[in-house]
């Protein structure tokens, strides 16, 4: 049968793990015997720059060779678009030094003018970026099955929810949006497979993260994150670019900022191992020379420092612990290597920190890691990763008071609700307004969405009973549902809108890219049901094969008839088909997943007799005590 | 929820609860609910392992903080008024507050931050024996009361300290 070829594992698409960062991506995978390693290319260069160029011609250049063209088309080469994402165009952050221009009257999304009278988005600029990492990984790979692709832990609903659009408008399908720290944490947690408590450091070029998480044999539990989401290294670069401005004179031009930010950069890394650099700097016409020690960099870099301390700080207290407590302190991100960076790293928790792994690599090795786990390669399969939302998650309530509904840290991925009444009469809609952020008042958090639930019948105020649920999943994304408990009338969103592309505007530059492309959209579209018919039918068979004792003859009778039904059309052609049957396989084996799930629980807690756990899980392991069956009435509610 | 978050995570319904054990089961439980482990499995499971891994996170949010854990063992009980004389005590705590906000004073900030600190373990102490010991719903309702109003007036704290923080750096 032509179906056994297309399970043979063997020829499995691999998994991949995408570090986008703010100055350089890379992807990496896990090799077969199980190292996670950093794709190279041809040059043997890991990193690939995080700029793209759009040239007159309408060519899109990628990488090193569009880092070339920056500082001779400052304005349609884009640098840092990690940046702009999820940001809107009245952002201040959108507003700080930088070349570019500006598209207006678009919307609320901050978008690019460049060359070739095009207009770009950040989702857009990010999408070619991970296509590039994409096409490199199948050079090396052949096959590219899904990726795990990397967050700054501190980002927003908002900035996720742009960086998933990009992967989806790259034809890329995400495993798991990962938070950088946690990723880091995991390449070195394996590494060394030391239990404790550790914090990690990540200093990146537009984003600073803090987290303390707990390694428990596999098992790393986020206590606490923290972290600005517009602290980096270019801050660093923006410092003495103004420096560079200033010894130049004149004015400042798009190529003139363009030149400064790249030599203060230049001047930042030389002053790694230099104490003092001398600068000759030349641009169109203006000369100068220039000396920056050390000590000025220190003493300029200082706030920047004193800002990530504050946050340390706090993650600390989040995490109801101490830097004494502490027993390893990671470093993450390019810019720790400034020695500025690490002595004070060293003073605020008490003790050198860990930077035994390229932080420049650590966190594509981690995203890598967590790919293979996902694929179910099988090879680690103690290692989990239990992650938190970085920021309270909440509404806008009367007078413009934030009501939150989860909590910063809350682990995910998690649910909460909240029950709102009426306070006109007769009134029949609610203005919901979704926020995220720790102020009080909803004005001064980060406004996420705004939708209305219609068709409520008119009541006497404070009768109608408005409840509220925010579900986040696993990659962090907020789904929200409202529901008027009277009537039962309700709404379900996907918080996207604020400063995001709507899924239309999505569909439509899918449907632009294909016209333009060689690509058939039936064709894709059939492919794309084909997998996925192969990978339910090989995980039921897996079920079945697993706990088959928990299906009745009936129940086997009508999953198999659903399973050979779901075969008889990956044969045929028609993906409209193919969808019918994965749905009807999915609805009938439904109440087996439930019975499975609840076996796992019951597994889970064999043994564990309450009230004498041991901490030291070592030494609990190997007791087996009376199993005490876990009563669960009925099942919990599921989504969708 | 349907069922309650002790049920949930199968521990005993007592307001005292050693966190170490309460994260030691929920680690247990996600090592096989989390949906990172059924990524490969089916639609299904997917779904079955996400909202059972969503319980049990909602079970441990609601149980590691001592506010809502009391909340949950007193159930729909009603929350009696505030005391007048308690009431007077939180107005004068935080008359001090705002003095020492527009005074930017975070020594003042801290020495009332440490008054109130103490008067909440107190608190506690009285929440957990009568949750735990006495089984006397109307005493607990009164000292959680009281803890809510203390710990909203900490978060205050927090503010303010950040924000004289804040105003020290420039």
């Amino acid at each position: 049968m032509a179906l056994l070829q297309i399970f043979d594992p063997s020829s499995r698409p691999r998994a991949i793990g995408i570090d986008l960062g703010t100055t350089n991506s890379l992807v990496a995978y896990v090799t077969a015997t199980g190292e996670p390693v950093a794709i190279r290319d041809c040059d043997d260069a890991v990193l690939v720059p995080s700029v793209v160029h759009y040239a007159a011609s309408g060519a899109t250049v990628v990488g090193d060779k569009a880092k070339a063209l920056a500082v001779e088309h400052p304005s349609d080469t884009i640098v840092s678009v990690k940046r702009f994402m999820g940001r809107g165009a009245a952002d201040p952050e959108t507003r700080r030094l930088g070349p570019y221009r500006f598209a207006t009257d678009t919307g609320p999304v901050v978008k690019f003018a460049v060359a070739g009278d095009r207009i770009v988005t950040p989702i857009e600029v990010s999408a070619t970026i991970l296509r590039e990492l994409v096409d490199r990984a199948e050079d090396d790979l052949g096959a590219v099955g899904g990726a795990v692709i990397t967050v700054p832990a501190y980002f927003d609903d908002a900035q996720r929810q742009a960086t998933k659009d990009a992967a989806r408008l790259a034809g890329i399908e995400v495993l798991r949006l990962l938070n950088e720290p946690t990723a880091a944490a995991l390449a070195y947690g394996l590494e060394s497979k030391k239990n404790g408590r550790y914090a990690v450091y990540d200093l990146g070029g537009g984003t600073f993260d803090v987290t303390i998480l707990d390694l428990d044999d596999g098992v790393f539990q986020v206590r606490s994150t923290g972290g600005d989401s517009q602290l980096g290294g270019d801050d660093m670069d923006r410092v003495i670019a103004a420096r560079v401005m200033d010894a130049l004179g004149g004015a400042s031009t798009p190529a003139r900022v363009r030149y400064a930010l790249d030599s203060a950069r230049a001047i930042k890394h030389a002053l790694t191992d230099a104490t003092e650099v001398l600068s000759e700097l030349a641009h169109d016409g203006a000369e100068a020379s220039l000396t920056i020690t050390r000590e000025e960099l220190d003493e300029a870099i200082r706030p920047l420092l004193e800002r990530t301390g504050a946050a340390s700080r706090r993650a600390l207290r989040d995490a109801g612990t101490d830097a004494a407590q502490i027993d390893g302190v990671i470093l993450v991100g390019g810019a720790t290597r400034v020695p500025a960076v690490r002595a004070y790293v060293g003073a605020l928790f008490g003790k050198e920190p860990l930077a035994d792994i390229d932080p420049d690599l650590v966190v594509a090795l981690g995203a890598a890691i967590q790919a293979d786990l996902m694929a179910g390669s099988g090879a680690r399969d103690d290692v989990l990763l239990l992650d938190v939302i970085p920021l309270s998650l909440g509404i806008e309530s009367m007078g413009g008071v934030v009501e939150r509904i989860l909590p910063r840290n809350s682990s995910i991925p998690c649910e909460a609700g909240q029950v709102f009444t009426t306070y006109a009469d007769q009134q029949t809609g609610f203005e919901i307004h979704v926020v995220q952020g720790e102020r009080e008042l909803a004005a001064d958090c980060r406004s996420l969405a705004r939708f209305t639930l219609k068709g409520i019948p008119p009541m006497a105020a404070g009768l109608a009973r408005l409840e509220v649920r925010f579900r986040v999943d696993a990659d962090g994304l907020l789904h929200v549902a409202a529901r008027e408990r009277t009537t039962g009338v309700e709404q379900q969103v996907d918080v996207k809108p604020s400063y995001g592309l709507t899924d239309d505007e999505i569909e439509a530059m899918l449907t632009a890219a294909y016209e333009h492309g060689e690509e058939d959209v039936v064709a894709r579209t059939l492919a794309e049901r084909r997998v996925e018919a192969e990978r339910v039918i090989m995980a039921t068979e897996k079920a079945l094969r697993e706990d088959g004792d928990l299906v009745g003859p009936d129940e086997r009778a009508r999953i198999d008839a659903a399973m050979a039904a779901l075969r008889t059309a990956h044969a045929g052609a028609d993906p409209r088909v193919l969808a019918v049957r994965i749905e009807a396989l999915d609805e009938t084996s439904h109440d087996f997943a439930g019975r499975r799930m609840d076996r796992s629980i019951k597994k889970a807690l064999a043994g564990r007799d309450v009230g004498t756990i041991e901490r030291d899980t070592e030494a609990a392991r190997g007791i087996e005590r009376a199993h005490e069956p876990l009563s669960r009435s009925g099942d919990v509610e599921e989504q969708g | 929820m349907s069922e309650s978050p002790f049920d949930t995570l199968g521990l005993p319904a007592r307001f005292e609860l050693d966190l170490a054990t309460l994260e030691a089961r929920v680690r247990d439980l996600q090592r096989a609910l989390h949906p990172d482990r059924h990524a490969s499995g089916t639609p299904a499971e997917r779904r079955a392992s996400l909202s059972r891994a969503v319980s049990v996170n909602e079970a441990y949010r609601v149980l590691r903080d001592d506010l809502t854990r009391a909340a949950v063992l007193l159930g729909s009980a009603s929350e009696p008024a505030a005391d007048p004389e308690f009431l007077m005590e939180i107005m004068e705590l935080r008359e001090g507050l705002s003095d020492a906000r527009t005074g930017a004073s975070i020594e003042r900030v801290r020495d009332l931050a440490a008054i109130v600190r103490s008067r909440s373990s107190a608190a506690r102490a009285s929440l957990a024996t009568a949750l735990d010991v006495d089984a006397d719903p109307g005493r607990a309702a009164a000292a959680l009361s009281k803890l809510r109003y203390y710990r909203r007036f900490l978060d205050e704290v927090e503010v303010a300290e950040e924000d004289a923080l804040r105003a020290s750096q420039g």
